[in-house]
């Protein structure tokens, strides 16, 4: 269990979290937010990245404030928007490899887990490619791989599909949800309200440093979106035009309304 | 800026340097609107360079005291360039600089390159920012283990921050052709500077100054200690 209790983070004397209060455990978060909201710098507190000016952040009882961004990411993983700001090594093998290289694994662990984790987003046979010549999805899902290969506990993604055709959306969308399967706590970072719609379990909105939203997804496509800067769910407009209530997914829908 | 910097050069008693320093100390608070502490402040990085010098003068000279008083003259100097060089950076718009180059002959593109070089500087320092971040988060740590260890830890900053400017440059580049850079062979500038009468009355005082520094200097032998027989 994540516990942020009455976060306060001031950055260069200016304040962007002004007292959040969150629990985040084996489910999937998805905290959205507008613009500037302080979605990322919150994120970026559970992994010890930021330290807290006021208040602290317990990750399963280690306060962050005392453990180093290493430490912690044998806890919480965090996969960064744009994932070419990771990749340094010649191929895909030896980039998956770094992460639990620097927790000290075997070396037969490590290989055992660069398997896994690029099974589980789907890049089996990527191994010996060099991670720039991926496409934009195949890369994402190797950014994915790279922290999941550090098997933590907790994953935090930002923005993992922004900028991504539908196909490779599918493909994140699918590694998600059994990462979820496997027991993983996932922090989705999203403006894509079709996905939060369709994975998330709970929903945390940001405005102006502050929570004011923490709930269940239904309740929160009840609430004016537009207010916060962010779009309704097409497939909820369209839900609603059909007058067939809630759903979550494309298939959901069409079910509802053949029936 | 320059006759300052010789000026500097051409003394190295410090009974004529330290006036010397104070007085572009001045210049900056009453010229440029500078505060002195601000003017300082910025000389910081400077220290240890200076400490250096001050300690390492009246090791290697003697007789020992005259030594100390050399470093401090030299320390003096080097702030004293320090701090032209800052002034003038703060004072003058990057962009009118480049311009006033350009116009004393300097090939536009070549301006041009310069002022982006500039421009890019914060940018690339924050993605230098997010790379650490991101690789901390995969469990490296920067800030432990011996130099050699720490080298080879700069691997995986360095390789996506080039990458990264790679990038950046290549799609800079089409920007510029997007936007028909070279197109015409004489361009003209939105923004434009000229010499006014005003700084051609400073310009004369300046070069005054300096033809006055360097008579005394020369012919009168002012300011000046021999060091080397």
């Amino acid at each position: 269990m994540i516990r942020v209790e009455n976060l306060h983070f001031a950055y260069n004397g200016r304040e962007v979290i002004k007292g959040i209060d969150l629990t985040f455990g084996k489910e999937i978060l998805a905290l959205v937010g507008p613009n500037g909201s302080g979605k990322t710098t919150l994120a970026k507190h559970l992994n010890g990245l930021l330290k807290p000016t006021r208040g602290r952040v317990l990750v399963d009882g280690m306060d962050t404030r005392e453990h180093t961004v290493a430490e912690l990411s044998r806890k919480v993983g965090y996969v960064f928007q744009n994932p070419e700001h990771m990749f340094f090594e010649e191929t895909v093998f030896k980039e998956v490899a770094f992460g639990p290289k620097n927790l000290g694994v075997s070396e037969k662990e490590v290989e055992e887990r660069v398997r896994w984790s690029l099974k589980t987003v789907g890049l089996e046979g990527f191994e010996e490619r060099t991670p720039y010549s991926l496409s934009g999805g195949e890369k994402q899902r190797l950014a994915i791989a790279c922290v999941l290969a550090m098997k933590p506990k907790y994953l935090i993604l930002d923005e993992p599909t922004t900028g991504l055709d539908l196909r490779a959306e599918r493909r994140v969308a699918e590694v998600i949800r059994s990462l979820r399967e496997r027991g993983h706590g996932v922090m989705l970072i999203t403006h894509d309200m079709d996905l939060v719609l369709e994975l998330a379990e709970r929903v945390v909105l940001l405005s102006g440093g502050r929570k004011a939203f923490d709930g269940p997804v239904e309740a929160f496509f009840k609430l004016d979106l537009e207010h916060y800067g962010l779009e309704m769910s097409e497939l909820l407009l369209l839900a609603e035009r059909l007058g067939v209530g809630f759903v979550r997914s494309f298939e959901e829908l069409t079910g509802r309304v053949k029936s | 800026m320059l006759s300052g910097i010789v000026s500097l050069m051409l003394f190295n008693d410090p009974k004529v340097l330290i006036p010397l320093f104070l007085l572009i100390l001045l210049s900056g608070r009453l010229l440029g609107k500078l505060g002195i502490g601000e003017q300082l402040r910025l000389l910081k990085p400077l220290l240890f360079i200076v400490a250096l010098t001050v300690l390492i003068w009246p090791l290697v000279y003697k007789p020992r005291f005259m030594g100390l008083l050399l470093g401090v003259s030299f320390s003096i100097r080097l702030l004293g360039f320090g701090l032209i060089t800052f002034q003038l950076l703060m004072t003058t718009k990057q962009r009118e600089l480049i311009l006033g180059f350009v116009k004393l002959g300097l090939p536009y593109e070549l301006g041009l390159t310069l002022t982006i070089a500039l421009r890019y500087i914060p940018t690339l320092y924050g993605i230098a920012g997010t790379i650490m971040d991101a690789q901390r988060s995969r469990g490296l740590e920067l800030d432990r283990g011996n130099i050699l260890e720490r080298i080879r830890k700069t691997i995986p900053i360095l390789v996506p921050l080039i990458v990264a400017s790679l990038k950046t440059a290549h799609e800079l580049s089409i920007a510029l052709e997007t936007r028909a850079f070279g197109a015409g062979r004489r361009r003209t500038f939105y923004r434009d500077i000229e010499m006014t009468e005003r700084d051609y009355v400073v310009l004369v005082i300046i070069l005054a100054i300096f033809a006055l520094l360097l008579y005394l200097r020369f012919s009168l032998g002012f300011g000046h200690i021999v060091i080397y027989r």
